[in-house]
């Protein structure tokens, strides 16, 4: 089959990932609270969405590496906010904003890198596209421009940190692993 | 006129063959039979016929395989569930009838007449998800019914399915041969019910294929499960796990009605029972994998106040599908895992070795566990849980896929380990040959009821 | 209402209000969404749920706001604790009163979204069940070899990956003998057309829109 796109095949697995994570994450979503709870005395309480940011994107850039198609880091993270409005979730269609924005700062890493080069640099640089593009709309959408510039630069910070580790590292780990075994078609 | 023809056909999975210089033709309008041991590569040539292959994957080495029809050609699976793109039948035939570009004023009536087919008509609005293995192989025969199809293919179809629908789905495969003359190939391991369809058939060894004679065939389809002689357990034995009414359900359906039973301890117990009637529904309640009504006990202990880890130490399921068991890449990675956190003192490393070559798996532990074949996987994934050494094994179909002599080594390591290390055994199998020696006691699964067999009953 | 039409009216109302920080719209938004789900039977165990799920961060960002940032202002406050629950409330209408399969077809239909795309995220969903107790097994399966795996071990989504490798395969398969064909074009049992009715609620609602968001702070 001709691999310069995606078929049903792929689609189906790009849905499938965002539904793996999607049911995953049902933990991280208290962490997120317990966070914005301890958080929000001492007037960081946003600081809790930097925090976790990595692990909401870490479906994009993992199957970037594992689908080597373009197209497919965007599609799996936005599949991810499509699955979960289908399935009733609250913030709905709005997710798939979020789920746009995520899904781009997770391309350009691989777009950057001319989707040849699947290394730590891809990931290190779409752990940067996705710190800036996520905060970018962060700023609009939290209202930022009305932070300090201490905090901001604090946030941005821990959100970088947060995608570095989760979207990059552990991503990284999982797909060492599907590298051994063969399954990450080059 | 259909053709299914294979000339001299070789069949690889990255460079592992699965079929070797296959020469067939399959005639139409006949019903054929295509039987073998799990993983002899029944679904390959099916997916063959189908165009699935090498479509999908494997590489054609040598020969070539002709298909020619002027009508459709419809696939059962093996996995029920994995079949349908849409959530309830209804809509199902209705993508299925888009795609096959039957237009709109149609649809209905083709919707109607598939579902009465598969006398599915009460289901058309369910969640397929929520049916049982047995509905949902009607309503897939339904669709691919609708399609009107020349060649209906049929991998392992029963594999789920509760005796009732498995009579019911093959008198509606008679039904359509006889009146559309539709070619139909089955695959299948258990060839009961089969004599009244009058089926050729075939038979897959060692990557072969032969036909079988008008005696041969008599035989094979002749209704002889084999049976094993058991006795009753003694009313003062020891237990380990105890049921306390306790009843199973899947979907709406009863599995089981409230049973009270107990399982001994140190002893192999084997559990029967007809095809989708529950058995595997009733391990994964003893390992807390679903949920359940009454208490199931352990030494005495509700397993529900026992934490999950101190649990799963003291009792190990091995899964129906080897690739559940397995957490690493390589076999020798397995290997490690299992020596470090297990503590079956059997297993020395001299007998791991002993057993890694008497099992034939020596020498692959630079291997990925995901290309050995379905067989040595199954032999990997015992010996893991082995090594383990909780004190209550399950085993949830063992030994399919399993050769004789892969079957006796298998046995021959149990009751070594045994010997030094006894457990508690609880075996799913439809495999009893070489059993007898190896088992204690034996429950029969059946009509929503659990009991003890053997002795004089 | 045409379900393409909705999503594109709900995506362009949380986007405009994403870009102005007006407070009457956000309220006027949330009320005519909390009519319309009381209209169409929303259960009051939901209404809680949709009161509790955007709380931590509104309340998180109205405090920040308020009491830590230089302009300590309390309108841009109340305008962004009042956002989120936009957001929320335009979600909850939309998925609320949408059937996915109904989306799919009026998306493949009026928008020309490739069938490939619309069916393939629909039959992964209804694996949903089937991957939950998939990864309960993948920690069950861990725990008996006494490994304990946690929400960011590699070993899980490694696992997990696999089960979906299999499943994408075995479906996508399944879909193809069910005569799907990729680009190959499809009949309809149901026509999903964008009616006038459909425009005239649309551009009235835009319309309305801006003039709240002109007229109001």
């Amino acid at each position: 089959m001709a691999k310069h796109q995606l078929h049903l095949r792929d689609i189906i697995l790009l849905a499938l990932i965002g539904i793996i994570f999607g049911v995953i994450y049902f933990a991280a979503g208290f962490i997120y609270n317990g966070l914005t709870i301890l958080l929000t005395p001492i007037g960081y309480g946003p600081m809790a969405n930097d925090l976790t940011m990595g692990i909401w994107c870490m479906a994009g850039p993992l199957a970037g590496f594992l689908i080597r198609i373009p197209g497919a880091a965007f599609l799996g993270e936005f599949f991810g906010a499509v699955v979960e409005m289908l399935l009733g979730d609250q913030w709905g269609a709005v997710n798939l904003i979020s789920g746009t924005v995520q899904g781009l700062g997770a391309e350009l890493g691989f777009t950057f890198t001319f989707y040849r080069t699947y290394n730590w640099l891809t990931l290190l640089i779409s752990s940067l596209t996705l710190t800036l593009v996520t905060f970018g709309w962060d700023w609009f959408r939290n209202g930022y421009s009305h932070f300090s510039g201490q905090m901001l630069i604090t946030m941005l910070i821990a959100r970088f940190i947060s995608v570095f580790v989760f979207s990059g590292i552990i991503v990284k780990l999982i797909a060492n692993m599907l590298q051994r075994a063969h399954l990450i078609k080059q | 006129m259909e053709k299914i023809l294979f000339n001299n056909l070789s069949f690889a999975f990255d460079k592992q063959p699965i079929l070797e210089n296959i020469n067939a033709e399959f005639k139409s309008g006949k019903i054929h039979l295509l039987t073998g041991i799990s993983g002899s590569g029944k679904s390959t040539l099916l997916k063959l016929i189908a165009g699935l292959l090498p479509k999908h994957g494997g590489k054609i080495t040598t020969g070539t395989v002709s298909i020619s029809t002027n009508g459709r050609i419809g696939m059962l699976f093996q996995d029920p569930l994995m079949q349908f793109a849409l959530d309830t039948p209804r809509h199902e035939l209705e993508f299925t009838l888009e795609n096959c570009q039957v237009p709109s004023a149609e649809i209905d009536s083709r919707v109607k007449n598939a579902l009465q087919f598969g006398k599915v008509e009460a289901l058309a609005n369910q969640l397929i998800s929520t049916l049982s293995g047995g509905q949902q192989q009607r309503v897939a025969l339904s669709v691919v019914m609708a399609m009107q199809p020349s060649i209906l293919l049929l991998d392992e179809p029963f594999a789920n399915v509760d005796e009732e629908n498995r009579q019911l789905i093959l008198a509606q495969l008679l039904k359509i041969n006889q009146e559309n003359h539709t070619t139909i190939i089955i695959t299948d391991h258990d060839l009961h019910g089969y004599q009244k369809l009058n089926p050729l058939v075939w038979q897959l060894k060692n990557r072969q294929i032969s036909t079988l004679s008008a005696s041969q065939r008599r035989k094979v389809l002749q209704d002889n499960r084999s049976s094993i002689k058991t006795s009753l357990p003694p009313a003062t034995s020891l237990s380990i796990i105890n049921f306390t009414k306790l009843s199973l359900k899947q979907g709406d359906k009863t599995l089981l009605t409230p049973a009270s039973l107990a399982l001994l301890k140190n002893k192999a117990t084997l559990l029967t029972g007809p095809n989708g009637i529950g058995k595997s529904t009733l391990l994964k309640a003893i390992a807390k994998l679903v949920k359940y009504q009454g208490t199931i006990t352990y030494n005495n202990q509700n397993i529900q106040k026992i934490s999950p880890r101190k649990y799963y130490q003291q009792l190990g399921l091995i899964f129906q599908h080897a690739n559940d068991q397995f957490l690493n890449v390589t076999v020798g990675e397995e290997l490690n895992l299992s020596r470090k956190n297990g503590h079956n003192p059997y297993f020395t490393s001299r007998q791991i070795q002993q057993a890694l070559a008497e099992l034939d798996l020596a020498g692959r532990e630079e291997q990925v566990i995901y290309s050995l074949s379905g067989g040595q996987k199954k032999k990997l994934q015992i010996l893991l849980m082995l090594m383990m050494g909780q004190e209550v094994l399950l085993f949830d179909e063992p030994f399919t896929g399993l050769d004789q002599d892969s079957l006796k080594t298998v046995l021959k390591l149990i009751t070594a380990s045994r010997k030094i290390y006894p457990q508690t055994l609880l075996i799913i199998s439809h495999q009893l040959n070489g059993l007898d020696e190896f088992i204690d006691y034996h429950l029969e699964m059946n009509h929503q009821q659990l009991k003890y067999c053997g002795g004089n009953s | 209402m045409n379900p393409s039409l909705k999503l594109f009216l709900i995506l362009f109302l949380s986007l405009e209000l994403t870009f102005t920080n007006k407070l009457w719209v956000n309220i006027i938004v949330i009320t005519v969404c909390l009519v319309l789900l009381i209209h169409y039977h929303f259960r009051w165990q939901q209404f809680c749920w949709l009161i509790f799920i955007p709380l931590f961060p509104a309340i998180a960002i109205f405090t920040t706001i308020v009491l830590f940032s230089p302009g300590h202002s309390l309108f841009y406050g109340l305008v962004l604790f009042s956002r989120l629950y936009m957001y929320v409330s335009l979600g909850t209408i939309f998925t609320f009163t949408t059937n996915p399969l109904a989306l799919a077809r009026s998306l493949e239909q009026n928008c020309h979204l490739p069938s490939k795309y619309a069916y393939g995220v629909l039959a992964a969903l209804n694996l949903i069940p089937k991957m939950k107790q998939a990864v309960t097994t993948i920690y069950i399966a861990g725990q008996m070899r006494g490994v304990t795996l946690h929400w960011w071990s590699p070993t899980l989504y490694f696992k997990a990956i696999l089960v979906a490798l299999q499943w994408s395969d075995q479906l996508a398969q399944a879909m193809e003998s069910h005569g799907f064909v990729e680009g190959q074009a499809r009949t309809r049992t149901i026509n999903i057309p964008i009616t006038a009715r459909d425009w005239v609620i649309t551009s009235t609602l835009i319309i309305l829109i801006q003039i709240i968001v002109i007229a109001l702070p």
